[in-house]
């Protein structure tokens, strides 16, 4: 019963994502039409930003928030229905926006940054929220943050991250801890659907994690200059297509190119014509994007699908972002369509 | 008692540098709401720095009264004033050293704790080190080609970074482990040290001080182990004496920062809903009760001796939704208004339920539990408790009074029917009477939600909805005449005729009128005017004989008393009287609740739900004390 309803919420919600022709006609929509396009598109949080003329000069920190808060509505939505390991994964899904959060928290408290402005930076999480951020936010120091976070929710994903902090005193350190406890606790809430749910959903996991991973790796490796042992270490324990033997093979490589040189053909094949870590993501991620369409077209579980909607929803926010962070920052039409090139070149 | 208070809005003008004594003094006059103020011409914020320095500076203070345990009650001087900006920035300021003070003891005591327990976990490892078949000396060597580290990490990254390691040649042997932490030695060729020491970072991988003598005489190494516990009691006790003078030194000017941050919080406070300004001038945004505007004016006068200026103004119809509700309920009455608030706030103008609510709740709780011995049990649990219920004790205590009162005209006690005769009915030998009693209290009660309902259209401003909505006069008439129908079919009057008309002419209107509201197409709305037609007598006929379940509630009760008699007499006579004692307990906590549910059920669905949306906003005056602060 609450599958189908799941499943018909699904479908109904599909009917919101965007077309790519639909993307370059919002970048040319008049301002004062702006919000009632967005009522259309379904994305009533964003319309709220262009109601006003004051509103239509909000920021990009306001314009990331009402997009997170968009995405938040839709999945409380989805969450209603569901039980036991699915709602359990799909809630923390949402938690990746709260350890944003807290390394918005943690950089203040580095930067010595008023409390009032860290709080009015910070994603207003709504009923998905766990923290205490007004109390966060009046800690003295990083040292007394870390203490109450890991007095809170998320103590497990904390305790590791400051553990890394004390021996360190990197922020770097601090942040891929966080980072990384966090797709490690996704991952272990995905297993038990990747059992009961199957392939579906385990495609999806597997090319988010193996997304990640290899982007982390190449920046990491390449970036940072770190040495293999340590970019293996910071890297999410997979156990999806990209293995941990595949995994410490690619980090010993010494160029992007070998890296790549080193995947196996599929991926590749995948990848052809990647010359840089942003046009490895964009390969990736729009790999990931067409499974996710496949998924979500067909009669598979109801919480693959909907995993599968809340991926490309997301994808698809970030261009309608694009668009309107580019039309508040006075580009040309031609440039935000250049920007919004989501599927690669050679592809 | 019936309606909230009238109010109006103010706006109150004042120079900048007062806006904060001004928030102390509406506070202070205690009816205050603070509302957002809509002066386009005002466009500054002139209280956000204050507010961000009083959130500031009551997170350091709160932090540092834990420690310090200054929580009692906090006695206000009535001519305080409260601090300017400056002041309040200053008083965050000593406040933030004083934490950073505290919190470098709080943090040492932290580390010793750590380090204590750190020490413990090496104690237990050390037997297990001693019994390691190498020559740790020459392994430690610090020249020697390999780089041998002995340590800690958490044991669920172990595994990560035993094959991190591995990449660079490293081998971790883990030969303890002791709650989450495992204890290893990892060695591998020093000529890769640099690669490892990121990895071993972020892993949180501790290294254990393994002591000189550990090395060559383990031994010794215990002395070395109760040495450093020594050296740490005595850092700890250092740490202890620092906070010890620092409660000392602090503890009489914290007290006073204590009392200077609770006069500043009302502006504080109001800077939540919007103060604006420009250049010099604030101004304050609110609602007030009307009768007290002479009172607020005097306030204001006595303070600022005519350096203010008051606007005012009685709510627009387009805010009343904005508007909060303000209700003063009699002290007998006010331990209802939790259970009328958790089905929500009375819009302002609207009909308030409070006073039918605590009638009508405690009038089907008795009918339905009528009984005098079980009453005065209720009423005299709800009279131990008075201290642990509070004010909800009073509701149980009147409740167990009406039970009783309906026990004497039941004549029932404790379930038996023939000690006392019943001054009024028995419900067990007229359930007839009883059951349409119910159902005619139900018509009533209907009537009188509708009524209030068309009464709170008009107030609304609905004029249409309260005259031709199903639930407004039209749905009344329609009603009516159904129900005169009814009752003339079953022979207890003899209106058939007028009232089938009456209820003809009612329907008829309703359809009217959703037909022109429905706002849709000729197929739709055809199907929106019959289906909502229908409703609309499904609806009241259902919620009619919803009452019923008065009658089979007070009749349960007897019935269920019987079956205890029932299964008692078929038992000896400690068995009979112990059968009794339960059952009758059984019957107050079981059936009592239900009862009391049941009541609430009645109240809100059959009631609340016809004529109250309960989506007004509540009353909260700006005060003193933090308790009934927004912040």
């Amino acid at each position: 019963m609450m599958s189908a309803y799941l499943n018909t919420r699904v479908s109904l919600f599909s009917g919101r994502l965007w077309r790519d022709e639909e993307f370059d006609a919002l970048v040319s929509v008049p301002d004062e039409a702006m919000a009632d396009a967005l009522t259309r598109r379904g994305l009533p949080q964003l319309a709220a930003g262009y109601d006003s003329l004051s509103a239509r000069q909000q920021d990009a920190r306001s314009l990331e928030q009402r997009i997170i808060a968009q995405i938040l509505d839709e999945t409380r939505v989805m969450l209603r229905p569901l039980s036991g390991s699915a709602r359990n994964f799909l809630s923390f899904w949402t938690a990746r926006f709260e350890i944003s959060n807290v390394k918005t928290l943690l950089r203040s408290k580095m930067s010595d940054e008023r409390p009032a402005a860290a709080l009015a930076r910070l994603i207003p999480m709504g009923a998905f929220g766990r923290l205490d951020n007004q109390e966060l936010a009046h800690a003295e120091d990083v040292g007394e943050l870390l203490r109450r976070l890991e007095a809170g929710p998320y103590a497990g994903i904390v305790r590791h991250a400051r553990r890394a902090f004390e021996q360190s005193h990197d922020p770097f350190s601090l942040d891929a801890a966080l980072d990384r406890g966090y797709y490690e606790g996704l991952t272990a809430r995905a297993q038990p659907l990747e059992e009961t749910v199957g392939a579906p959903f385990r495609s999806l996991m597997a090319n988010f994690i193996d997304r990640i991973n290899l982007v982390w790796l190449l920046r990491y490796r390449f970036n940072y200059k770190l040495p293999p042992a340590q970019v293996y270490y910071l890297l999410i324990g997979s156990r999806y297509s990209l293995s941990g033997k595949q995994l410490q093979q690619l980090a010993a490589q010494e160029s992007l190119e070998a890296v790549l040189a080193a995947l196996p053909a599929a991926w590749q094949a995948r990848l052809s014509g990647a010359t840089d870590i942003p046009g490895v993501f964009a390969r990736m991620e729009y790999a990931a994007a067409e499974q996710a369409l496949r998924v979500l077209h067909s009669s598979a579980p109801a919480i693959a699908r909907t995993f599968a909607y809340l991926i490309l929803r997301e994808r698809d926010l970030r261009a309608v972002r694009a668009v309107l962070r580019g039309r508040h920052l006075g580009l040309a039409a031609a440039d935000i369509r250049q920007a919004l090139q989501r599927v690669p070149e050679v592809v | 008692m019936l309606r909230a208070e009238p109010l109006l809005k103010i706006q109150l003008m004042m120079l900048a540098s007062e806006a904060q004594d001004a928030a102390l003094s509406l506070a202070r006059f205690g009816v205050f709401n603070p509302a957002a103020c809509t002066l386009d011409t005002l466009a500054e914020s002139p209280a956000a720095p204050y507010r961000e320095a009083w959130l500031e500076a009551e997170a350091r203070l709160s932090k540092l009264l834990e420690q310090c345990g200054d929580t009692g009650p906090l006695h206000l001087p009535e001519e305080a004033e409260a601090p300017a900006l400056a002041d309040l920035q200053e008083l965050n300021s000593w406040l933030k050293g004083v934490w950073i003070a505290c919190l470098s003891c709080h943090e040492s005591e932290a580390q010793i704790e750590d380090a204590r327990s750190h020490l413990d976990a090496l104690e237990e490892t050390l037997a297990k080190l001693e019994r390691l078949n190498v020559d740790l000396a020459h392994l430690l060597r610090a020249d020697s080609l390999l780089a041998v580290h002995i340590g800690s990490l958490p044991a669920t990254g172990l595994q990560r970074v035993t094959e991190a390691l591995a990449m660079t040649g490293y081998l971790v042997s883990r030969f303890d482990q002791v709650g989450e932490q495992v204890f290893a030695v990892i060695a591998g060729p020093r000529a890769r040290h640099d690669e490892v020491q990121g990895l071993l970072a972020q892993a949180g991988w501790r290294e254990l001080p393994v002591p000189d003598e550990l090395r060559t005489h383990p031994q010794a190494a215990r002395a070395w182990l109760e040495a450093e516990r020594a050296r740490m009691n005595a850092q700890s006790g250092a740490e202890c004496r620092i906070m010890d003078g620092l409660r000392e030194q602090f503890g009489p000017r914290l007290h006073e920062a204590r009392l200077r941050l609770a006069l500043a919080r009302p502006l504080a406070e109001a800077a939540l809903a919007g103060v604006r300004g420009k250049g010099g001038l604030a101004a304050l945004s609110g609602w007030i009760p009307k009768r007290q505007l002479e009172a607020l004016r005097g306030t204001l006068d006595a303070h600022f001796h005519g350096r203010y200026w008051l606007d005012l103004r009685e709510p627009s119809a387009g805010e009343v939704a904005e508007v909060p509700s303000l209700v003063r309920y009699p002290g007998w009455l006010k331990p209802f208004i939790p259970l009328v608030k958790s089905y929500g706030v009375p819009r302002y103008g609207e009909f308030d339920p409070a006073l039918p609510f605590a009638f009508t709740y405690l009038l089907l709780f008795g009918a339905m539990f009528g009984d005098v011995g079980h009453g005065a049990v209720i009423l005299l649990l709800a009279a131990i408790l008075v201290r642990r219920l509070g004010r909800m004790a009073w509701v149980g205590i009147a409740a167990g009074a009406v039970s009783m009162l309906f026990g004497v005209l039941y004549g029932s006690i404790f379930g038996y029917e023939g000690i006392l005769s019943p001054l009024w009915l028995s419900p067990l030998h007229d359930p007839i009477r009883v059951l349409t009693l119910a159902v005619g209290f139900g018509v009533g009660f209907i009537v009188f939600t509708l009524l209030v309902n068309a009464y709170n259209k008009v107030v609304a401003g609905h004029v249409g909805e309260a005259l031709f909505d199903s639930t407004g006069l039209a749905g009344l008439v329609f009603y009516l005449g159904a129900v005169g129908s009814v009752a003339s079919l079953a022979g207890a009057m003899d209106l058939a005729q007028p009232a089938g008309i009456l209820a003809g002419l009612g329907i008829v209107t309703i359809a009217a009128y959703k037909w022109f509201e429905a706002k849709a197409g000729l197929g739709e709305r055809i199907l929106v005017t019959a289906i909502e037609t229908l409703e609309t007598g499904i609806n009241l006929f259902s919620n009619t004989l919803s009452f019923m379940r008065v009658a089979a509630f007070s009749l349960n009760h007897v019935a269920l008393a019987l079956a205890i008699f029932t299964l008692a007499n078929g038992l000896d006579r400690a068995g009979h009287g112990l059968t009794l004692v339960l059952g009758n307990i059984v019957i107050i906590v079981l059936e009592g609740g239900i009862v009391a549910i049941q009541a609430l059920r009645l109240m809100y669905y059959e009631g609340f739900s016809r004529f109250f949306s309960g989506d007004g906003t509540e009353f909260v005056p700006l005060r003193l004390s933090s308790q009934q602060a927004r912040i």
